[in-house]
């Protein structure tokens, strides 16, 4: 019987060592089990970008918060990449533990959660609102409402993606400025090849004929919302793509793989290098090239540009992709962790001078109408002239699609059109067309 | 006695028993109770679905290549790392000092990081790299990552060079075990190299051969890192494995009923195949007499 026992008590011990095991250390804090609040206070977990700067700028947020606010206090924690961080948002959502908010949620994502009921509709909480008109992001935030009506995540930072020029190669074919139109940029690329043959190309970037879902918002999104004036090429469940604008960006790159002007090949940082004179640059990339090639000055051997429009637009009026990331409460938070994250948003957005620490901190201009206009930005501004454009453009910037499908819907853009086309393997207005029957398909 | 030793025997494996329990069959059964839902995790309710997942992944053209792939890779990559094994294996056991010290440098890229050496050859294939610069100047332009073919080589080279030296420490074991005696007779019987290698050597290595073969068959059903870091599964789906599949729908699409499915076909197809192919391997002996 003895033995019995110690066997049964052995094999427990066993079982409950494993188990512990499993265990992340969740939900022994004061936070769990009673709704986030206990004597008094309201306990918020909030999970921030996996990068140490946006980690420490949300952290001095919650700390000055906190000072200000004894009732609330706020956990902020990076979100873990095992093996993404939208993985990781699923399994905690799936195991009830997950955050009362979040950053670094794409629109696409949200939308995924949205359709999930995992989000709160953030313009039903009250203090919403203050925080649009306080923070100046009305512009800002309208194309971020989702196709029923509601706000599920509010914008942190919105990137106006721009298109780079190597100016001291431009200026070698006897160009003082980049190009914006599309006859333009193939007359330039004839030029290029005569004097460089296979050493330069236009666009070199092995992701031109990668069918990555991601990897379209920064090529064929930002000619789009050029060439269509910010079309929403899928409008809740329902393609209205432009036919005509997506044609003439396809057909501009076929124009530029027919003068040899495309490498979607494997190339070491084909920009920096050389290589190719033109591509998509993100204000986050200054800080590596700072770093990396502190040659590279902005003005002197590279400018920034908005997407190239089509022959017979006006450059002015172009439009691009609006690399762009928000916040998000979830909706198993209880409404007094609701109430409290909100107010937290209110309380940090109500001071210009908190998104003037994220953009000095971060280099991503803070997703406002008026980064141009508003003096708490002017020093940054001045300090890095290059982040100017994107300032300027953040209100001519198109989020991504607001559909669950997106994943599937934008693979389909490359494989069905993008990618065949700068591949030579179909023409423009065969591919547009077997893109849209293919997502119509996958939309339904 | 038998009783105790019974008792005891089970307290013993209990631990491997838990294990298996709460990391292997707990997860099947959960992931068989997800592939016939259309739940993708997050959502509050979820339908059941019956066998739809599997019949929709059974239909998806990304599914056929991550099947048909799997069999790609094992063309090129299970008879490439097998004459690479059976030759260092060969070569080290015939040196007559430092064995270990040449088995242990042969075996290292076993312990390097896919991730690491996806990337070196990344920049070694990369269109501005000496190589393919030299290349195209004797007029040989090649896009190692962008076709097929040359996609499906470059990953199946790399996971040759990752595992040539474990299989050759598990070959090399299997020399070690034959008896010099057997080469001694035959060496005065007037036999030749070749004779030597394919009457005596291989034959007495069978049993060796047979575990580094499954292995290397095995390997093919599990290639994920190099894949994610080089091609991403392309060029069109032309490198998409079973782990690539499961991974995207899983983490990109978050489609949590339909990847398990995905997942459960690939055990199947997994299985099968190990079991096919064993006993062809099975057959071959027999047949020759090795076993």
């Amino acid at each position: 019987m003895m033995r019995k026992s110690l066997g049964a008590l052995l094999l427990a011990a066993v079982a409950a060592t494993m188990l512990s095991a499993c265990s992340t250390g969740q939900g022994s804090t004061e936070s769990s089990g009673n709704g986030g609040a206990s004597g008094g206070v309201t306990t918020i977990e909030f999970w921030a970008a996996p990068n140490p700067t946006q980690q420490a700028y949300w952290q001095e947020m919650a700390k000055a918060y906190e000072s200000e606010h004894s009732n609330v206090k706020i956990n902020v924690s990076a979100i873990k990449e095992s093996p993404t961080s939208e993985a990781s948002i699923q399994s905690a959502i799936a195991a009830k533990s997950a955050p009362t908010m979040s950053e670094n949620i794409n629109r696409g994502f949200g939308a995924q959660l949205a359709d999930s009921k995992a989000l709160v509709p953030l313009d039903t909480l009250d203090g919403f609102q203050d925080i649009v008109k306080e923070r100046n992001m009305n512009s800002t935030i309208e194309p971020w409402k989702f196709a029923d009506g509601h706000q599920y995540v509010l914008p942190i930072y919105s990137n106006a993606m721009l298109f780079g020029w190597r100016l001291d190669v431009l200026k070698e074919l006897g160009y003082n400025e980049p190009p914006q139109t599309y006859s333009e940029i193939v007359e330039l690329t004839k030029k290029l090849k005569d004097k460089y043959g296979d050493q330069k190309y236009l666009w070199a970037k092995a992701d031109l004929a990668d069918p990555t879902a991601w990897k379209r918002w920064f090529d064929f999104y930002m000619l789009y919302n050029a060439a269509s004036g910010g079309n929403k090429f899928i409008e809740g469940s329902r393609f209205t793509g432009d036919r005509k604008a997506g044609e003439e960006v396809l057909a501009f790159m076929d124009d530029l793989r027919k003068a040899n002007g495309l490498l979607a090949r494997q190339v070491t940082d084909p920009f920096e290098n050389g290589v190719g004179v033109f591509t998509d640059v993100g204000p986050w990339t200054f800080t590596t090239w700072k770093e990396k090639y502190p040659n590279l000055k902005y003005g002197d051997n590279f400018a920034l540009t908005m997407p190239p429009v089509p022959d017979g637009m006006d450059p002015k009026d172009s439009k691009t992709f609006a690399d762009t990331k928000g916040l998000v409460i979830y909706a198993s938070a209880t409404k007094e962790q609701q109430a409290a994250a909100i107010d937290f948003i209110k309380w940090v957005y109500s001071d210009a001078a908190n998104d003037a620490k994220w953009f000095e901190q971060t280099n991503l201009p803070p997703a406002r109408d008026d980064l141009k206009t508003n003096d708490s930005f002017k020093a940054i501004l001045d300090k890095q002239p290059e982040l100017k454009p994107y300032a300027e453009n953040v209100p001519n910037a198109i989020p991504p699609m607001d559909n669950a499908k997106y994943n599937d819907l934008q693979t389909i853009i490359g494989t069905e059109a993008f990618n065949k086309v700068v591949k030579g393997q179909i023409s423009p207005a065969e591919g547009w067309a077997n893109m849209q029957k293919a997502i119509e398909g996958a939309l339904q | 006695m038998d009783h105790r030793n019974n008792k005891m025997g089970w307290l013993f494996t209990s631990p491997y028993l838990l294990y298996s329990l709460i990391f292997f069959f707990g997860p099947l059964i959960w992931s068989f109770f997800l592939s016939v839902t259309d739940w993708n995790l997050i959502a509050p309710t979820f339908n059941l679905v019956g066998i739809e997942n599997f019949a929709n992944a059974l239909k998806s053209p990304s599914v056929h290549s991550a099947f048909w792939v799997t069999y790609k890779f094992m063309i090129i990559f299970v008879p490439i790392v097998t004459v690479l094994a059976t030759a260092v294996a060969v070569l080290v056991h015939g040196l007559p000092r430092f064995k270990s010290l040449f088995l242990i440098g042969f075996f290292l890229p076993y312990l390097s990081s896919g991730v690491v050496s996806s990337l070196i050859a990344k920049g070694l294939l990369s269109y501005t790299s000496p190589m393919n610069v030299f290349l195209r100047k004797m007029g040989l332009d090649i896009d190692w990552l962008g076709t097929p073919l040359s996609a499906l080589g470059i990953v199946g080279l790399i996971l040759a060079w990752k595992f040539t030296g474990y299989y050759a420490l598990i070959l090399t074991s299997g020399l070690e075990s034959i008896d010099k005696e057997v080469y001694e007779a035959a060496a005065i019987d007037g036999v030749t190299d070749r004779q030597r290698f394919w009457r005596i050597t291989l034959p007495l290595l069978y049993p060796s051969l047979y575990t580094t073969l499954i292995l290397a068959f095995g390997v093919t059903f599990g290639i994920f890192t190099e894949v994610y870091q080089l091609t991403g599964g392309g060029p069109n789906n032309a490198t998409n494995t079973w782990q690539m599949e499961i991974f995207k729908q899983a983490f990109t699409n978050l489609q949590a009923g339909y990847a398990s499915a995905v997942a459960l076909l690939a055990s199947v197809a997994t299985f099968i195949s190990i079991f096919i192919i064993r006993k062809l391997l099975e057959i071959w002996g027999k047949r020759n007499g090795w076993v």
